[in-house]
């Protein structure tokens, strides 16, 4: 099905019902239509499932999170356990999705186990391993790499993530809807409203809920604003990490301008508190729009600019050409998502694919490129950055008068919500169940898709490119943690 | 007062007694003879050299006469002194090593043949030091070879590869002893007799070729026992093989053979009419000195880098033999003495601070079970009185002040800016480049010597943590003792040291070093007439007469005295630099401790790793590591070849191995040995298809030679 | 090359006059709620709040800044709105502060920031100190990798359980005297996450804290603020140690 209908893996929702598992595959792509859901239930006294790491590799970190999470065996997988719960904190057996874990006795009891090791790949005279965080220079994420060297370049890259893992899924379960939109907009706030957006979008179909028209062109508007912002984020780290200080300034300018002019249009500088179940939950006067629209265009102007002298630095690219290079069949076999993969030649956007909130009726391009390294990631930026300022032209100057919000009846049901988030795509599986509180919410990020495939980037490549190789992959250890 | 023939008698006494005694006793016995005896010999010898030295007196003693050939003669003069001091301090410490190292499982049995093999190697050396003519000298020189080679064979240390390292430090040494002796004949080609008298007075009518002749035959040959870079393929490969109480003597004493052999016939026997000896003695010196550190930095086996770190430190004192011999031939006399000052200095200190190092790399290897720096670390913890006595070692090695490395290093650097005062300019760029030569080396030296004690006594310890790891024997401390307090007395005093060894330069130079590196005290106004003015202020100003009439001696401050354009030519104090460092040391301690800290707490912290939970020690840098940049720059050098590169994968995706292994050919044996064998093996073929057993065709054999004999014989 | 530094001296000078002066530009602040006097209205606003940051006796409304996420539910979609005042100034010191660092420090430090298992956005805003708007460095503010060179160690994030080993190693690494500032609401409280098992109810619970920042996230003039109130350079309200450490354990 991936081979002949080219389609992505999505996910794998694991959910624990009252007798069985239930375990969701979701695809999606162009060929198959929309989305291909495979279904596998097994009685919950069954805990062995077959792996499918073979034929898709993508649902490797899937099928591993489920092992930690609810205690699932997946048969064939080579590498389970360690992987969210760290064994030198947690014991194995842990599960704690499952609906009678007992959060209290599970930390009295922990045996961690001290005599942990990482595990060693590279066999070679004089190989050792450098360990870089999980607090490392800079103001940085917590995360661990562990790089296996003989002392110049990087043989093999590991990443220990999960640092900072909140347990947001089991802390949803028995929320509210507002609740849970809380949480969707605050565990990866750097991208909030797209993952706002997923999860509303998933509630309303849940609960059969047509969002109006104006709500639908704001929500774009706020949605590609977002953007714009988190890409001129994404370039002044990239500019920041190979030391050209003052592009680093000038990427940081822009970035602080559409922070603030997000502010300005809608209090936040991070669109809190703007989406609501069935629309907004607030409106904003259209001479705001145009004001905001004017000011995006002149930003724009001058991201044009940056790229243009970018291009002719040729000290910049030196460090950033070839480095980090992810061939395109890797991409499509870790169906990875976002400007990473779209850089890399696998043409995935989920506003072209699977349009929501009313995308269809907008003309974008989906710029991509080939070469899959860090130069290619970066132009992608400057490329979207340019089609974010076109959609939101087109939703201002067709903007139509009308209510934002509509309101919901709560009603049990599960649905997937889904968004192309400014990192790639997201998708959100909500179920509802008694009195409109959620009985499962499963997140998968864009990150935690390509952090999976972040080691390959990194490997064969000096200690001095890992950092560029990193900044501009522009991943959320916050968003793949959960 | 001792006559130097007393002495000599003793040595050979206690190294006979010695044999006799191993061979009487049962075994188990051996180690105290060895102490007793071995020391014994060892003290005959230094005090023997330390007198021919101070006396300058020279002994010849006529032994027998073999008619036709020559008069079989002992001869002792302040050169030999020189080596026989520098051999009797290496053997009384590693008499102590070796006996400690007697008591081991690795030797039970074989002691009394190791014992009775270690004291006549002792009295073949002594003979070759005071041999007075070609003849006995070959002859001792034979029985010294031989005897290595089966002192290397018979280790029973585990499989370091012994059997062919002593097949090829045998075929090594015949064909340099082969060489040489075609250079002592050469060179006695119109002399009377082969007596080294003899020989040095018909040695001046040699012809231009012929002294070419002698000078290759014999730098190459005495060379293989030197180790000098075309011809020491053989020394890597036996200093590993040789059993650890033999290591020490094979790099402290059979080393300093073969340069005591190339200044013989080289410096004293036939000194240099031309510069073009000293010259190619020069570039291979700096040859041998560039690889030896090249390789030692990137190799992790510390006997086998010990051995590379051996080459490098006989370039450094080949270089300073062909400095003299250039400033001979161009006759400057004093300069070469400075250069022969410094280079019998720095052969003196090699012997001490290798012989400590091979010491403490011994007492690692009998309390770890492993050589692999990769697989050491932390030992400090567990040895900490042979981490401080090889820490010693390491900083003399890598010529840091205070330490003895530091005086004969800095010197022949300096004998190599003296350049300036040659007149050809050819001469000029080769002792330029030489010179820079020297001081990528020394720079190497820091590097490879830093890793050397960093990874293996300082971090985490990377030994199985079942394995109990404690200090070294009494005796091995005992010995690095001994050598630890030679290296820092002789950094510390080079103004004692230089008028010892003046006597031996000045048999080579033709002109005293000591007068002018370490001049004497004057307070009279009849001393200061003599002098030119602008040197008298400037002795005084570098602090050279401070304890005029307290220390003995000349003074603390090693300077070099030049014309009235440059009256101080260079000037240092390795003592005054001591004090200087205790001094800002203390003082510094005082000011923070004392002054700029007394309100404060002091933390104890564990070290910052980034807030790991455990740091292992597989996060620490290894060895490899650490030269890892030294491999690369010098790629081209090494040239690595990949012996395996491959990943083992699961499910297509999941990697599980990634495998790979490097290796490189030494240099020398790609271009020279390698090539060399290769041509041997050809002709050896060629020469077997002559052999297939049909007594026709051997028959035929004959005839052909005597048809030839009869030919080419006049019939008279 | 040359075109970086002609493009640098073009742009100009772009900094803001804070601390001199107040800072009055759109979008610098998202402004935090402010109690009042509602009556009757009270207990519906209050139940609006989603992280227990209102509170109400007798219709008088109160704010607790270090709850509150920014969710905007007590202005929007509710017909009586609370006022919002559009402050940034939100730092507040423990009233015995743990350790004075003194007169040397007033004018420059260097500060460790942490991540302690944030969402992003407070990291980012305090990666927005170092662009040409704030400029940080131009009061003496130094961001640096190690924490033996810290003075200041700036924590984001509710503690995840998976981080707290490294934070309570960072801090034992720092040589005195140190002070520690928390920035955002989930430093505080634990924020949205307060519930979850694996996070603690903020930094409180895991290293002493000198001043606590508030906001989600505090934009970049609140951590300014914090940082000037840190070295002493600005006054601001204390907060008594259990008044503080109560609530944080709510």
């Amino acid at each position: 099905m991936v081979e002949e209908w080219h389609c992505s893996f999505a996910g794998l929702i694991v959910e624990e019902g009252a007798s069985a598992w239930q375990l969701r595959y979701a695809f999606y792509g162009e060929g198959a239509g929309s989305w291909v859901h495979v279904l596998v239930s097994a009685p919950l006294a069954d805990k062995v499932f077959p792996s499918v790491v073979e034929w898709i590799h993508a649902a490797d970190w899937h099928e591993r999170e489920a092992e930690d999470m609810f205690g699932v065996r997946f048969e064939g997988h080579p590498h389970l356990g360690d992987f969210v719960l760290h064994d030198d904190v947690w014991q194995e057996g842990v599960e704690p999705m499952r609906h009678g874990f007992n959060a209290q006795a599970a930390m009295h009891n922990r045996r961690p186990n001290v005599d942990w090791r990482p595990r060693r790949i590279v066999q070679e005279p004089g190989a050792f391993i450098m360990p870089i965080g999980p607090k490392f220079s800079g103001i940085t994420e917590s995360v661990h790499f562990l790089l296996e060297t003989v002392g110049e370049d990087v043989i093999r890259s590991s990443t220990r993530l999960f640092y900072k893992w909140r347990a947001v899924e089991k802390l949803a379960e028995g929320k509210t809807v507002e609740e849970g939109l809380l949480l969707a907009e605050r565990f990866a706030a750097t991208t909030a409203f797209a993952h706002g957006l997923a999860f509303c979008q998933g509630v309303e179909s849940v609960c059969g809920v047509q969002v109006p028209p104006r709500a639908r062109a704001l929500r774009v508007l706020l949605a590609e604003l977002e953007r714009l912002r988190q890409h001129a984020g994404a370039i002044q780290e990239i500019c920041e990490s190979t030391a050209l200080a003052v592009a680093t300034s000038q990427a940081g300018l822009l970035e602080e301008e559409l922070l603030r002019l997000s502010g300005e249009l809608t209090g936040h500088r991070y669109l809190f508190g703007l989406l609501a179940p069935g629309g907004l939950l607030c409106d904003l006067p259209a001479n705001a729009c145009r004001g905001t629209l004017g000011r995006a265009q002149d930003i724009l102007k001058r991201l044009n600019e940056l790229e243009r002298r970018l291009s002719v630095s040729s000290s910049f690219l030196d460090r950033i050409e070839d480095v980090g290079v992810i061939p395109a069949q890797t991409a499509k076999d870790y169906s990875l998502v976002g400007p990473v993969a779209r850089a890399s030649g696998l043409i995935r956007d989920l506003r072209r694919t699977l349009p929501y909130s009313g995308y269809a009726a907008f003309n974008f391009d989906v710029p991509s490129e080939r070469e899959g390294d860090g130069y290619a990631r970066l132009r992608m930026l400057f490329a979207e950055s340019r089609q974010s300022v076109r959609i939101m032209e087109q939703v201002v100057t067709a903007l139509t008068e009308g209510e934002v919000c509509r309101a919901v009846q709560y009603r049990s049901g599960a649905a997937l919500g889904w968004a192309e988030a400014p990192r790639g795509a997201t998708f959100h599986w909500v179920r509802l169940g008694e009195g409109g509180r959620i009985a499962r919410y499963r997140i998968v990020t864009p990150s935690f898709t390509n952090w999976h495939s972040f080691h390959l980037a990194a490997e064969k490549f000096a200690f001095q490119d890992f950092p560029i190789i990193l900044a501009t992959f522009d991943l959320s250890v916050a968003e793949n943690d959960r | 007062m001792m006559h130097s023939e007393t002495l000599i008698i003793a040595f050979f006494a206690a190294c006979g007694a010695g044999i006799l005694l191993s061979l009487a006793l049962r075994p188990g016995r051996q180690a105290l003879v060895l102490t007793a005896l071995g020391c014994l010999a060892a003290i005959a010898a230094v005090v023997a050299g330390t007198h021919v030295l101070l006396t300058g007196e020279v002994f010849t003693q006529p032994l027998w006469s073999l008619p036709g050939l020559t008069m079989l003669t002992l001869r002792v003069d302040p050169l030999s002194g020189a080596f026989v001091l520098v051999t009797g301090l290496v053997l009384f410490p590693a008499s102590i090593y070796a006996s400690g190292e007697l008591r081991r499982q690795s030797f039970s049995g074989r002691e009394r043949v190791f014992t009775v093999m270690l004291l006549a190697l002792y009295a073949s050396v002594g003979l070759i030091l005071i041999a007075g003519d070609a003849l006995l000298f070959l002859l001792a020189w034979e029985v010294m070879s031989i005897l290595c080679y089966l002192l290397v064979v018979t280790s029973r240390e585990g499989d370091n590869g012994q059997v062919g390292a002593g097949y090829l430090l045998l075929a090594m040494s015949e064909a340099g002893t082969v060489a040489a002796a075609l250079g002592f004949l050469l060179l006695g080609l119109g002399a009377s007799s082969l007596e080294f008298e003899a020989v040095k007075s018909s040695a001046s009518a040699l012809g231009s070729t012929a002294r070419w002749g002698v000078f290759l035959l014999t730098f190459f040959g005495f060379g293989v026992k030197a180790g000098l870079v075309p011809v020491n393929s053989w020394l890597q490969r036996a200093y590993v093989g040789a059993p650890r109480a033999f290591a020490p003597v094979l790099a402290g004493v059979t080393l300093n053979v073969g340069l005591y052999g190339i200044l013989r016939v080289n410096a004293d026997l036939l000194p240099a009419a031309q510069m073009g000896t000293g010259l190619v003695t020069l570039v291979v010196g700096t040859i041998s000195a560039l690889l030896g550190i090249l390789y030692a930095t990137t190799d992790n086996d510390l006997k086998a880098m010990l051995a590379h770190s051996s080459i490098e430190n006989v370039g450094i004192v080949v270089v300073g033999f062909g400095a003299g011999m250039v400033f001979v031939a161009t006759n400057h006399p004093v300069l070469a003495g400075i250069a022969f000052v410094a280079a019998l200095y720095h052969m003196l200190n090699h012997s001490l601070y290798k012989a400590l190092l091979f010491f403490g790399v011994g007492a690692v290897e009998t309390q770890t079970g492993t050589r692999d720096i990769d697989q050491l670390g932390g030992l400090i913890k567990w040895m900490p009185l042979t981490a401080f006595a090889f820490l010693i070692g390491t900083l003399s090695i890598a010529a840091l002040p205070p330490f003895n490395g530091f005086v004969s290093e800095w010197l022949t650097l300096q004998v190599m800016l003296r350049s300036a005062e040659l007149s050809s300019i050819g001469a000029k760029i080769v002792f330029a480049l030489c010179g820079a030569g020297l001081a990528l080396t020394a720079a190497l030296a820091v590097t490879c010597f830093v890793k050397v004690f960093a990874m293996s006594f300082l971090g985490m310890r990377r030994l199985d943590g079942e394995l109990r790891v404690t200090e070294a024997a009494p005796r091995t401390l005992a010995s690095m003792a001994i050598l630890a307090v030679l290296c820092f007395a002789l950094g510390v005093l080079p103004t004692y040291v230089i008028p010892m060894l003046d006597p031996a330069s000045t048999q080579l130079a033709g002109a005293s070093a000591s007068e002018t590196l370490v001049p004497p005290f004057f307070a009279s106004a009849q001393g200061h007439g003599a002098l030119p003015a602008g040197f008298v202020g400037e002795f005084h100003d570098l602090g050279a007469q401070v304890g005029e009439t307290v220390l003995p001696g000349r003074g603390l401050v090693v300077l070099h005295r030049g014309g009235t354009q440059n009256p101080v030519v260079f000037a240092m104090s390795t003592s005054y630099m001591l004090l200087v460092l205790t001094g800002l040391l203390v003082l510094t301690w005082v000011v923070i401790r004392l002054w700029l800290t007394r309100a404060r707490r002091r933390l104890r912290r564990e070290r910052w790793d980034g807030g790991v939970r455990q740091l292992l020690p597989e996060m620490t840098y290894t060895a490899t590591g650490f030269s890892n940049p030294v491999r690369v720059i010098f790629d081209a050098i090494f040239r690595p070849t990949t012996v395996e590169d491959t990943r083992e994968t699961v499910a297509e995706h999941f990697r599980i191995a990634i495998r790979r292994e490097k290796e490189h050919v030494h240099l020398v044996d790609r271009l020279v040995f390698q090539p060399v064998r290769a041509a041997a093996l050809w002709f050896a073929r060629a020469l077997a298809a002559m052999h297939h057993g049909r007594i026709n065709a051997y028959v035929t054999y004959a005839f052909l030679a005597l048809l030839i004999v009869f030919a080419v014989l006049p019939t008279s | 090359m040359s075109q970086w530094v002609f493009r640098g001296i073009r742009t100009g000078i772009r900094t803001t006059a804070y601390p001199r002066a107040a800072e009055r530009a759109a979008g610098v602040t998202p402004g935090m709620p402010r109690g009042g006097d509602f009556g009757a209205a009270a207990p519906a606003i209050v139940a609006r709040c989603l992280t227990g940051a209102l509170d109400q006796a007798q219709g008088v409304i109160s704010v607790d800044s270090r709850r509150c996420v920014h969710c905007y539910r007590c202005v929007r979609g509710i017909e009586q709105p609370l006022n919002w005042e559009p402050t940034y100034e939100w730092a507040a010191a423990a009233a015995r502060p743990t350790q004075e660092l003194g007169q040397p420090f007033r004018r420059s430090i260097h500060i460790l920031v942490v991540d302690a298992g944030d969402c992003g956005a407070c990291l980012n805003e305090v990666k927005q100190l170092n662009n040409p708007y704030y400029n940080m460095h131009r009061l003496g503010f130094f961001i640096t990798p190690t924490p033996r060179h810290a003075d200041v160690l700036l924590v984001v994030g509710p503690v995840t359980d998976q981080m707290r080993f490294a934070l309570e190693k960072i801090h034992k690494a720092m040589p005195t005297p140190k002070r520690v500032i928390a920035v955002g609401a989930c430093a505080l409280s634990g924020g949205a996450f307060a519930d979850s098992f694996v996070c603690a109810n903020g930094v409180a619970d895991v290293l002493p804290v000198d001043v606590a920042v508030p906001g989600n996230p505090p934009p970049p003039l609140a951590i300014l603020h914090g940082l000037l109130v840190a070295v002493g350079r600005k006054a601001s309200e204390r907060l008594a140690p259990d008044e503080y450490q109560a609530a944080a354990q709510q």
